[in-house]
């Protein structure tokens, strides 16, 4: 059984048709990216699939089991790290146990070897204005790993960052997602971003957004940040930009999104 | 070193140092203004005389009483503002009427129900820090940020979990905002309500000064109501710089 699917998921925004017929298939501990042109709606799904957001038709199903709201089983890694500002960066990763009732010192160990894991080790009682925006991503990541969800959503949590910073952030998630194999969903608007990441790329279209194409990444893991110079990952690129271009201009030049 | 600090050290000794020398030279009759060394004889012999002790007791009580009466009453109707709609829509424009309105006005009123004990003087002191308190604590509240709330959602927070966990801390600063906008507006109250009539006080010190002409100790009442202000707002941004040192910068 796949761990999530979804099946002809539809949202409309009044009179806008934001998703249309997506029907996604993802197999336990695939890490498939999404990628698609500014408003294609890649934010839009995530939150559906999240239960944040209620779709207009379809369903989604994790396991099998039809999705109705928020649920532990799903850490949304959010694009600002949205950090309370008035709680510590330990205090900021046990959210998501605290809320479910279950913060005890077992929670507590966990989310301390969790912010290790994602390299804060030693920042534990800082405050996120003391933190750099890479750190504050990672704060982000670790929380959402903190409540031990079966699907991780990530929406373009890099997108902030300077380029630098960001390769390295690429390469840190995936020595993290290695420990764990969750499943994960990742949204960006980077092609290298991901290419380098997935085992799968859904390309988004837009106007109304829909699947124009999934393409099967089969890249060796684990990935250097070398692998982004070989012929074998700048022809995926290309192909999934062959697949946008057209797309992506049209969104730039209908600035209303 | 301070520069900034400097400067503001400078400015007060010289606006107290042309204050001297005005009141000495310019205005030299104490039927209009007292010297800033004639204000701290006249302070200092209200002390050592007992009376300034009873003056600044009064005063402070009526102030006490009533801040803390309108801090919490206040915040508890800002809650009551930012629970529920309807409720808002019914009690908004109450609350932004008072506020609006110079209450203060109605202190001979409060006199002629209360009498001119403690109370009237408690009276005007809450109907002149419940509302700033109501409303910025109303406005902290709705101010919650959507991104905030969906990030708390998205782990399954419940809406009492989110009011705990981020509508209250987040007004915080606003809370903190409102009780110190309620020091000046409560020590007004204070020395308004004294004006209307009242035994002992620093505002009944000022009237009774005045009436006699004594102005080193009209401006002794002032100058103790001033420091008073002073320290009170002081000590609010020390709490403030400890309770939400995360708006400091
Ligand atoms: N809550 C909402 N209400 C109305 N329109 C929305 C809402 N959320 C998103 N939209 C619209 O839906 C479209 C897709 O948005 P989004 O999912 O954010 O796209 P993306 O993340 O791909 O840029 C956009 O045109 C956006 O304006
Ligand atoms: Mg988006």
């Amino acid at each position: 059984m796949p761990k999530l699917q979804t099946v002809g998921l539809g949202k409309r925004f009044g009179d806008l048709d934001v998703l249309r017929g997506i029907d996604v298939t993802v197999p336990d501990g695939a890490f498939v990216a999404i990628v698609g042109p500014s408003g294609c709606g890649k934010t839009s799904f995530l939150r559906i699939v999240a239960g944040l957001e209620p779709q207009s038709a379809g369903q989604v199903l994790i396991d099998g089991v039809k999705v109705v709201g928020p649920g532990a089983d799903r850490g949304f890694v959010f694009q600002n790290d949205n950090l309370l500002p008035w709680r510590t960066v330990l205090a900021n990763a046990m959210i998501g146990p605290e809320i479910g009732g279950r913060a005890d010192a077992a929670a507590r160990a966990r989310t301390a070897a969790l912010l290790r894991l994602v390299g804060l080790a030693g920042f534990e009682n800082y405050y996120p204005r003391q933190l750099s925006g890479g750190m504050r991503q990672r704060v982000n990541l670790a929380r959402a790993l903190a409540i031990d969800p079966r699907i991780l959503l990530m929406d373009e949590p890099f997108s902030a960052l300077d380029a630098q910073t960001r390769e390295i952030m690429q390469t840190e998630l995936l020595r993290i997602w290695e420990q764990g194999r969750k499943t994960a969903l990742f949204v960006t608007h980077q092609i290298d971003e991901a290419v380098y990441l997935a085992d799968q790329v859904l390309v988004f279209a837009r106007r109304p957004g829909r699947i124009r194409e999934i393409v099967p990444i089969n890249l060796p893991r684990p990935r250097p940040l070398s692998i982004k110079r070989t012929p074998q990952f700048v022809a995926l690129v290309d192909h999934i930009w062959g697949a946008i271009e057209e797309d992506v201009r049209a969104s730039v030049f209908n600035a209303e999104t | 070193m301070h520069p900034r600090r400097h400067a503001g050290l400078i400015s007060v000794l010289a606006g107290l140092t042309l204050w001297e020398l005005a009141s000495r030279v310019l205005i030299d009759n104490t039927l209009f203004l007292a010297a800033p060394s004639q204000i701290a004889r006249a302070i200092i012999g209200l002390a050592r005389s007992g009376e300034l002790w009873r003056h600044v007791w009064v005063s402070g009580r009526e102030f006490a009483i009533g801040y803390v009466v309108a801090s919490v009453l206040g915040i508890l109707l800002g809650l009551a503002l930012a629970g529920n709609e309807v409720r808002r829509a019914a009690l908004q424009p109450w609350v932004s009427g008072f506020y609006a309105t110079p209450t203060i006005a109605l202190a001979p009123l409060f006199i002629l129900w209360t009498g001119i004990g403690i109370w009237s003087k408690i009276l005007v002191v809450v109907s002149l820090v419940i509302f700033p308190v109501a409303i910025n604590t109303e406005a902290g509240l709705r101010t919650t940020s959507a991104r905030l709330v969906e990030m708390l959602r998205s782990f399954g927070a419940t809406r009492r979990q989110i009011f705990l966990k981020l509508s209250l801390p987040s007004a915080i600063p606003f809370i903190l905002a409102g009780l110190k906008l309620g020091i000046g507006r409560g020590l007004i109250g204070v020395v308004v309500g004294e004006l209307f009539g009242a035994r002992a006080g620093l505002g009944q010190l000022i009237t009774q000064s005045a009436e006699a002409f004594d102005m080193p100790d009209l401006f002794a009442g002032v100058v103790v109501l001033a420091a008073a202000g002073i320290g009170l707002t002081a000590c609010f941004s020390w709490i403030e710089r400890r309770a939400v040192p995360w708006t400091q910068d």
